[in-house]
This record gives C-alpha cells, structure tokens and sequence, in this order.
C-alpha cells in the first residue's frame, strides 16, 4: 500500500508540527468524517506505519500445502526442519525465519493429517515465538486449543492462521517490520522447499506451474525483505534471495482478460481470466538447487 | 537538541495513537474473515488522508475462494477497494456494491492482481485502512 515516499518523512514531521501549533486541524470540520484520527497535521504517519510506504502480500504456506495434497505428492515428514533448531537458533535473522518455516512445517503435517507431527511443530513454534516476544501469539492456550482439536484439520489450518496473523499484526503495531518481513521470507522459502523436494512435482504440470506462479510474490519478497533490513542482519537472505529471483526472471507467463461475473446476493465475484506459465526443466532444476541452499542456509 | 527530541517525542506519540487506531479497525475486520476461510497469516494496513490510495500486489491461486475484507473508521462501509489485474481492468470494485465490508473472489485460474483502497470522501477525510484477506480450501 503505498502512499508517498519517505523522503516526505522530515518534511511531514516539520509540517506537522507547524500545523499543530497553528491550530492546523480546523480543516477536519469542512466534511463529515467517521474517523477520528487528525492526520490533516501528520501527513507522515503513512511512512512510519509501513515499509517504505509500501505494503507486501506473500502466499499462505497452507495454500501451497492444500496444492501439493491435491495434485497427489507423498507427505514426506523427514523433509520438514527439525525441532530441535527451536533450542538452536540464537540470533534474530536465524529465529525468525525458522518461525516462518516451521509455520509452513506445521501446514504440511497438518493438511497431511499427521496430527503427532503438527503438535510437536506447535510446541516448537511456541518455544520460537517466546524467543521473539511473540507470546502474545503463540501462547499456552493456543497449543491447548490446538491439542483438543487434532481430529479437526479445518480447527488446526484456522487456529494457525489467526495465530500468524496476530503475530504479523503486533510485528507491524510495535515496528518490527524486519522480524515480520523474515517471517514471510522463511515460510515462503519452506512451502517451495517443499514442493520441489518431491522428484514427482517436476513431472506434474500443475504443480510446476505452481512453482512458476510464485515469481511476483517473490519479487515482493525481496524487495519487503531488502526494505526491511535497516540493521544489515537479514543479508545473506536477501542475496540468496536476489539470486533465486535472477532464475525467476527466466519464468514466462501470459495472461487473457475475461470479463468477471458478481452475483451480488452471493457478494461473490467470479474471476475468469485465463494464465500460464512456462518454466524451461533446466530453470526449474536450477530453482530447487537454489530453494534448497536457501533453506539451509536459514536452518544452518 | 531539545527541538529534535521534541520532533522525536511527538513522532513518537502520533505513531502510537495511529497504532492504537489501526489495532481497533482491525479487530472489528476480523469479524468478516469467517471460520469457514483460513486467514493468510498477514495483516495490510497504511494510513491514507484525502484522496490517498493504497496498493499492493498479491497472487491469486486458480481453484481458490478467497475473502478480502476491508475496513476503516467506525463503521462498515468507509473503505473503498477495487481488485485490478495486470492489464489495468477493474475485476471488482465494492463501490460497485454500496462499499460492501468484505466479499469473495472466486477465482478460476491463478491471476497476479493489484489490490487498491481508498477512504470514501464522503464519509472520511482521514483515517488507517485495514485489509484482511483469507481463503476457502
């Protein structure tokens, strides 16, 4: 979401205050407004509520899951990360992508119904999650909610997503936006990790278009990441990301216009435009090389 | 040095109450992602005054129901949005559908998408726009 750029930050605080002592707010009573906050006078607020005046989306780990249950590729629990890096990892770079990575561990077991295997993930994620302040998030009560809920895989997939999602919101509430960006990035980089690990995903189509489907979010990716990294710790990701995304650059897509259909008693629009993507075996061989160093490179 | 620290103690206490704002937004947005769709684990929000708009790009996977909701203010209805793809067409507006809070894209195949919010002029000048988004199996 991007609104103006940082450069108006001085400028903005000077004019706020300047406005403010100027009795500067009298403007909010020309039009009606249901909202009270009196930005007439910060008109800089946007850039300490964001990245760089920008906001990013990544793909849910769950729904790349949900995609490789669905085209049939074999649950494989040694691929996921081990436990014990939730003892291990020590700095920030290194606990918050194993966040995000045990994040997307705990959907693979999970849509897989390997219900021992997700609660052990939880347990781990709650360890993580106190190492980063995060108890807010990932707290007693949720792995308590999550134990009585094991036969329910619709009660787990919610109870993580809301977890994530709270963390992600008090991230970006206390401005810590480098943890939330580190997040996304490890949870990115497993669910693909994933994947591909599978020598089966290079032969079925769906899933290799999957894979190239992921070349914008990866572009957001590294530029959330890059942004986010006022302290330098997040380095190394965002060059083995840069690197993963210079073979994404190789990745052809097309795309058709159909008109939408809404059927507003449903409030339900139907997108039906068409797309493809086409990934060469050799681009796509060197991607799962790279996927794999990076997540190593995250758990080492 | 006393001018920089008072500029960095009202920075800091703006930031603090558009946090504080932004926290309450969301916790009603939240009402409209449903137990039947799985949230995606992030939260979008960015403060927009006058004609501001926000925007971010997001893929949207073939096969999927996803529910995007978006608030601002006290009340549904003052959030503006449109779903735009990458040729410039307008999939949805919820202006099109009296500024609806939330509502579901169905989408056939995966479409890389521009998601774009603005305040309703005439119900805001100012204020913190949260979007939500979750999604059906």
């Amino acid at each position: 979401m991007s609104v103006s750029s940082p450069s108006k930050i001085a400028l903005g605080l000077g004019l706020g205050l300047f406005l403010a002592a100027c009795g500067g707010s009298d403007h909010q009573s020309d039009q009606p407004k249901t909202d009270t906050l009196a930005v007439d006078t910060t008109p800089k607020e946007t850039e300490l509520l964001n990245v760089g005046g920008r906001i990013f989306s990544i793909p849910s780990p769950v729904q790349t899951a949900l995609a490789m249950r669905k085209a049939g590729l074999k649950y494989q629990k040694e691929l996921t990360a081990p436990l014990e890096n939730a003892e291990a990892a020590v700095n920030k770079t290194a606990q918050s992508t194993l966040l995000g990575i045990l994040g997307a561990d705990l959907a693979y077991a999970t849509v897989h119904k390997d219900g021992q295997r997700a609660m052990a993930t939880m347990q781990a994620i709650e360890k993580v999650g106190n190492k980063l302040e995060l108890t807010n998030s990932f707290d007693r009560a949720l792995l308590d909610r999550f134990k009585s809920n094991l036969g329910s895989e619709d009660s787990l997939l919610q109870f993580s997503g809301v977890a994530f999602r709270a963390a992600d919101k008090y991230l970006k509430q206390n401005q810590r936006h480098d943890v939330s960006a580190l997040v996304l990035a490890g949870g990115w980089i497993e669910s693909l990790y994933l994947t591909v690990s599978d020598p089966a995903a290079a032969g079925d189509q769906t899933i290799v278009n999957r894979i190239g489907e992921q070349k914008n979010a990866l572009n957001a990716l590294v530029e959330l990441v890059q942004a986010s990294d006022a302290d330098g710790g997040a380095e190394k990701v965002v060059v083995g990301l840069k690197e993963l995304q210079s073979l994404f650059d190789k990745v052809t897509s097309t795309y058709t216009y159909q008109e939408p259909v809404t059927d507003a008693g449903k409030k339900t629009t139907f997108i039906n435009s068409t797309s493809s993507v086409t990934i060469a075996a050799d681009q796509l061989k060197a991607i799962v090389a790279k996927v794999t160093d990076i997540r190593n490179m995250m758990l080492a | 040095m006393r001018r920089t620290l008072l500029i960095l103690s009202l920075s800091a206490s703006i930031a603090g109450s558009a946090q504080e704002m932004c926290g309450t937004i969301a916790d009603r947005c939240e009402q409209h992602i449903t137990k039947q769709y799985i949230p995606d684990g992030q939260f979008y929000r960015a403060l927009l005054q006058g004609d501001e708009m926000a925007e971010f790009n997001l893929t949207l996977f073939g096969g999927t129901t996803y529910r995007v909701a978006a608030c601002s203010g006290d009340a549904d209805g003052i959030l503006v949005f449109n779903v735009v793809d990458k040729d410039g067409n307008v999939l949805f507006s919820n202006k099109d559908q009296g500024n609806a809070p939330y509502w579901d894209l169905a989408v056939t195949n995966t479409i890389d998408v521009k998601m774009e919010a603005a305040l309703d002029p005439t119900k805001a000048g100012s204020g913190c726009a949260v979007m939500l988004i979750g999604f059906k199996k």
